[in-house]
């Protein structure tokens, strides 16, 4: 597991009070893990914190797994550090 | 001759009451600043200058000449400015001699001949007041210059008076049910042609006249404060609308209200508070939500403008509330609280802060960037139920003001962030 996935889990479990070992790559961060619209809002700020970095926010929260969220961070973070 | 009206550089004092709109557009008593400027020459042709920025929004809105300099040329020109709240147009008459137009000491405008004017080139008002120059010879304005955005609220109800005997119509011409009454005098009371008062509304006109415009509505359960105006096709939904307020057009208003302009299509349906408030456009204000105006030590309140805390020098001053901002149910906002354009404000069990900062959803004490494409879908679904189209312009301009307004949110995000990760343990 890649560093940015293993913060990516570590953060959305504690924030949405879900075990470390539900929170799989092919998740669904409604559906399986339970998000409401508003901890989609405090999931996506979670993450600019733990990375630090800004994400557009509609792209952010059109993001609906984990390995969604992994890539689309993984991909902010290479080109903020451009 | 042609009106001139323009906005000055104290545009800042009135945000977010005019991140959308010119400061003439704000409205006090029925009318906007404008449209009363516009009594003193009613036939004359008007042109308009402003920021450049609201230039194609106000050209859509106004239907005029806006930043237009061949404007400034081949006519005498009465220039006056927009935030000169002029109550009585025969105040400044519009034919007369070139002369500086003063009000308190401050240079309100000018009237200035076509020769004057063409030798002078201006490009804008200001230039060509700067080439009138100290000699001119000057006319006292008996107006009142605003310089805050709470002064609108505290000239209201004089506003709506001053609109009442302009506008020259009294007597009830629309429906009005024989079991409402009118509780004072019917001369100081305006039912349009095609309003519509239900049973079991009492309109009180011992304070002050009460205008119902055309296709507003009032439904039962309703007492109506002289002076107020309730603009057109607005529909009162059952409530104490008390003195001194000013219901723009197509709004749905219903619970307690009090010395408060709201400007237009906004919502405050529900039961629930709102005192000495300026609300803008497209607002919906959630059930319950409630506004503080009054402090409990009676002192004066400070509002929260450009960076720090300004003393009103007012005991009464309640919400400024920006274009398009919900606020969820029960929320509850403080004395003097500025909320930004296109805000979502969710109840935290307390007060919220003085300043909510533009496009942020404000949850838990804590602000977050909104979805800013998103929300402007939000927007355009929320004007279409009232037969509305955001414009191309519209939507510039709201992208306009959300780069303009980051700095102000940048530092209140951030430390939310840092708040949410502490509170929830995620550095742990």
């Amino acid at each position: 597991m890649s560093d940015v996935a293993e913060r990516v889990s570590k953060v959305t479990a504690r924030l949405l009070k879900v075990d470390l070992a539900d929170v799989k790559p092919e998740a669904h961060f409604v559906r399986d893990l339970g998000a409401e619209s508003i901890q989609s809002i405090e999931l996506v700020a979670a993450f600019e914190e733990e990375f630090g970095i800004e994400m557009d926010q509609d792209e952010a929260l059109a993001v609906q797994t984990v390995a969604d969220a992994i890539a689309f961070i993984e991909k902010v973070i290479a080109e903020q550090q451009k | 001759m042609r009106l001139i009206i323009y906005e000055d550089e104290t545009f800042d004092n009135f945000y977010p009451l005019t991140y959308l709109r010119a400061i003439f557009e704000l409205r006090c008593g029925a009318t906007t600043l404008a449209e009363k400027l516009r009594r003193v020459a009613p036939d004359a042709p008007v042109a308009y200058f402003a920021r450049e920025a609201l230039a194609p929004v106000l050209r859509e809105r106004l239907g005029a000449p806006v930043n237009d300099p061949a404007s400034l040329q081949g006519d005498d020109l009465l220039l006056v400015n927009g935030r000169l709240l002029l109550l009585d147009a025969s105040q400044l008459p519009a034919e007369g001699a070139d002369e500086a137009l003063v009000c308190n000491g401050a240079v309100v405008g000018a009237r200035v001949g076509r020769a004057a004017a063409e030798a002078a080139a201006a490009n804008s008002p200001a230039e060509l007041l700067a080439a009138l120059g100290a000699a001119a010879p000057t006319r006292e304005v008996e107006g009142i210059l605003l310089s805050y955005m709470w002064e609108l609220i505290h000239h209201n109800p004089a506003a709506i008076v001053a609109d009442f005997k302009a506008a020259g119509k009294a007597g009830i011409v629309g429906t009005f049910s024989d079991h409402a009454t009118v509780w004072g005098s019917k001369k100081q009371v305006y039912i349009a042609p095609t309003a519509e008062v239900h049973p079991f509304v009492c309109i009180d006109t011992k304070g002050g006249p009460v205008t119902v415009d055309e296709g507003a509505v009032v439904h039962p359960h309703s007492r109506i404060e002289g002076p107020c105006y309730i603009g057109r096709g607005s529909i009162i939904v059952g409530g104490k609308i008390r003195e001194g307020c000013s219901i723009g057009p197509v709004c749905r208003v219903g619970g307690e209200v009090e010395e408060s302009i709201i400007h237009g299509y906004s919502n405050k349906y529900h039961d629930g508070f709102l005192g000495h408030a300026y609300v803008c456009e497209w607002v919906n204000l959630g059930a319950l939500t409630t506004n503080s105006d009054l402090k409990n030590d009676y002192s004066t309140v400070q509002v929260y403008l450009k960076g720090e805390l300004v003393d009103t020098g007012d005991t009464k001053v309640g919400s400024f509330i920006g274009d398009h901002t919900k606020t969820s149910i029960g929320t509850i906002l403080n004395t003097g609280t500025v909320v930004g354009v296109m805000c979502n404000v969710m109840a935290s069990g307390g007060v919220t802060p003085k300043f909510i900062p533009s496009f942020v959803m404000f949850m838990d004490n804590k602000a977050y960037n909104i979805a800013f494409r998103n929300t402007l879908d939000t927007a355009r679904k929320a004007m279409s139920r009232r037969k509305r189209v955001l414009s191309d312009a519209e939507a510039a301009l709201l992208e306009a003001a959300l780069k303009l307004t980051k700095p102000e949110r940048d530092e209140l995000v951030r430390r939310s962030r840092k708040m949410l990760a502490r509170e929830r343990g995620l550095n742990d």
